[in-house]
């Protein structure tokens, strides 16, 4: 791209807002800081599947590139597997605001219910919620796309060769204590939504 | 040697060959592990965490805050959990607004947490606080003829504040250990190269990817096993490992065994007890070569 060209998108999509909220965020404190020396793409093990680069998501957050950022594969492909923060030399924390800006990519409806990591958060979350542990099986069923014959068959050698193994437990997890969970999960995830809702 | 012991979900389902092996080895090395009662899961490193960060930390705390009352630090097998629980210690002593609203969820439950427990590595265990000469005198079967590829993955030894046993960049842990039992360490180079476990239920393509190219380089070092101490890991390179050869029309067949499983053999334990036979590649031509 062009200099010029490249300036004339920066221009028309430029957020401002969204850097300042970005440096509110855990981990986005010092986003301001990035000298953009690629030591974080050139370490990331995932950068091939991503369609930016984690220091290219960093320079359009300075430029406030507030949709292309939240619309991006490379923050639910991100694998939290802190090569590039512990490399960074400005002590930057990547895979914490990736995080971060899942969760505001969810609640501006950037990531859609059906696409599968989102889809997998939340069915993470639910399933938490219900035994207070994982229940694998559960979260599988809850991910499959049962249209698909192909991912049913794949789905099904593997669970044979787990079961096979004594790696599938069916039964759920059980806990005595499931009042605990339940009320953590009221207190925070219901007020929250709650008070997105006002 | 007394420790609150934090199993982590892992562990009670797909990795029980995990927490077998490592009590078994517990015992001959006098480590006494309670497992916390009512232990809920450790929080997830994303999953919870960015749709909610103080629900996540909450659900570390009220681990942390049950292992506190058990007056002792507590000891995880999996990095994934060792590393959620630590962050959430970490945030929440720098942090004392969000101290404050966990301390507020955890006093609904008549909990409180004070911070002042560590969470632990299993492996950080072995090495600092058992030590290597005490494993050493325990070991009856030398593993003199095998070669290893001590894999460490991610949060095993990152980000340095948070695992902070071992080094970054160049862990040595698990190569010392292999070592004491006799084992030599092959040269390969994706030791700390993150495996992909956590995008192999949603991304499985990138994940398998990942993962090949890692089986790949232990592989061609002429590695007889990968080493691991996460279940995590483990599920990626020997239950997906099947996978990885079909999508990509490879021939890998290399077992991966953990690093409690490996110490285990070196004392001479069974391998019911180490449960190797729930590895779903068979280390079985491995141990015929050690003549078990
Ligand atoms: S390593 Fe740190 S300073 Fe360098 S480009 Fe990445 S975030 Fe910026
Ligand atoms: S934490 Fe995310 S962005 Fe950083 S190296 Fe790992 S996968 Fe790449």
């Amino acid at each position: 791209m062009k200099p010029k060209q490249f300036q004339k998108i920066v221009s028309e999509v430029r957020d401002q807002s969204f850097t300042e909220e970005v440096q509110k965020l855990r981990g986005g404190e010092n986003i301001l800081d990035c000298i953009q020396c690629g030591v974080c793409s050139g370490s990331c093990p995932a950068r091939f599947a991503m369609d930016f680069s984690p220091m290219q998501i960093i320079k359009m957050i300075h430029l406030g590139m507030r949709d292309q950022v939240l619309s991006s594969s490379t923050i639910w492909i991100c694998a939290s597997c802190y090569t590039c923060a512990t490399r960074c030399p400005r002590g930057i924390d990547i895979p914490m605001f990736m995080s971060a800006l899942k969760n505001i990519a969810i609640k501006n409806g950037f990531a859609s219910d059906d696409e599968i990591k989102p889809k997998f958060h939340k069915s993470f979350t639910e399933i938490i919620r219900k035994y207070g542990r994982m229940h694998e099986p559960e979260l599988k069923m809850k991910l499959m796309r049962k249209s698909d014959l192909r991912e049913l068959y794949q789905n099904a050698v593997l669970a044979f060769r787990l079961w096979r193994k004594g790696k599938v437990k069916l039964l759920a997890p059980r806990m005595d204590q499931l009042s605990h969970i339940s009320e953590i999960f009221e207190d925070l995830l219901e007020k929250q939504e709650e008070e997105a809702s006002k | 040697m007394k420790y609150a012991f934090f199993p982590g979900c892992a562990v009670h389902a797909s990795a029980k060959e995990y927490g077998m092996s490592c009590k078994a080895i517990s015992k001959v090395l006098g480590i006494e592990l309670i497992e916390i009662p009512e232990w809920n899961c450790c929080g997830s490193i994303d999953a919870i965490y960015a749709h909610n960060p103080v629900l996540s930390i909450s659900l570390s705390a009220r681990n942390l805050s049950l292992a506190e009352k058990m007056g002792t630090d507590v000891i995880t097998l999996c990095s994934a959990c060792f590393f959620t629980l630590s962050r959430a210690n970490k945030l929440m002593h720098e942090d004392p607004k969000l101290k404050g609203q966990v301390d507020n969820v955890l006093g609904n439950l008549k909990l409180n947490y004070n911070g002042e427990i560590k969470v632990r590595h299993f492996l950080d265990v072995l090495l600092n606080d058992v030590g290597l000469e005490k494993i050493s005198e325990n070991v009856k079967v030398p593993l003199k003829e095998l070669r290893v590829a001590p894999y460490y993955g991610c949060l095993l030894v990152r980000p340095p504040e948070i695992a902070n046993f071992d080094e970054p960049e160049h862990p040595t842990s698990m190569d010392k250990l292999m070592e004491v039992l006799g084992a030599t360490n092959v040269n390969y180079l994706d030791k700390t190269r993150c495996c992909g476990a956590s995008l192999i239920v949603t991304k499985e393509r990138i994940a398998l990817e990942m993962t090949k190219n890692l089986l790949l380089t232990a592989k061609n070092a002429e590695a007889d096993c990968i080493v691991t101490a996460c279940p995590m890991c483990h599920f990626n390179l020997d239950a997906m490992q099947k996978d990885v050869e079909s999508t990509f029309d490879v021939d890998i067949n290399l077992p991966v065994l953990y690093i409690t499983q490996v110490i285990g053999i070196a004392f001479g334990l069974n391998v019911k007890e180490l449960g190797l036979n729930r590895n779903c590649v068979s280390p079985m031509k491995l141990l015929s070569k050690l003549k078990i």
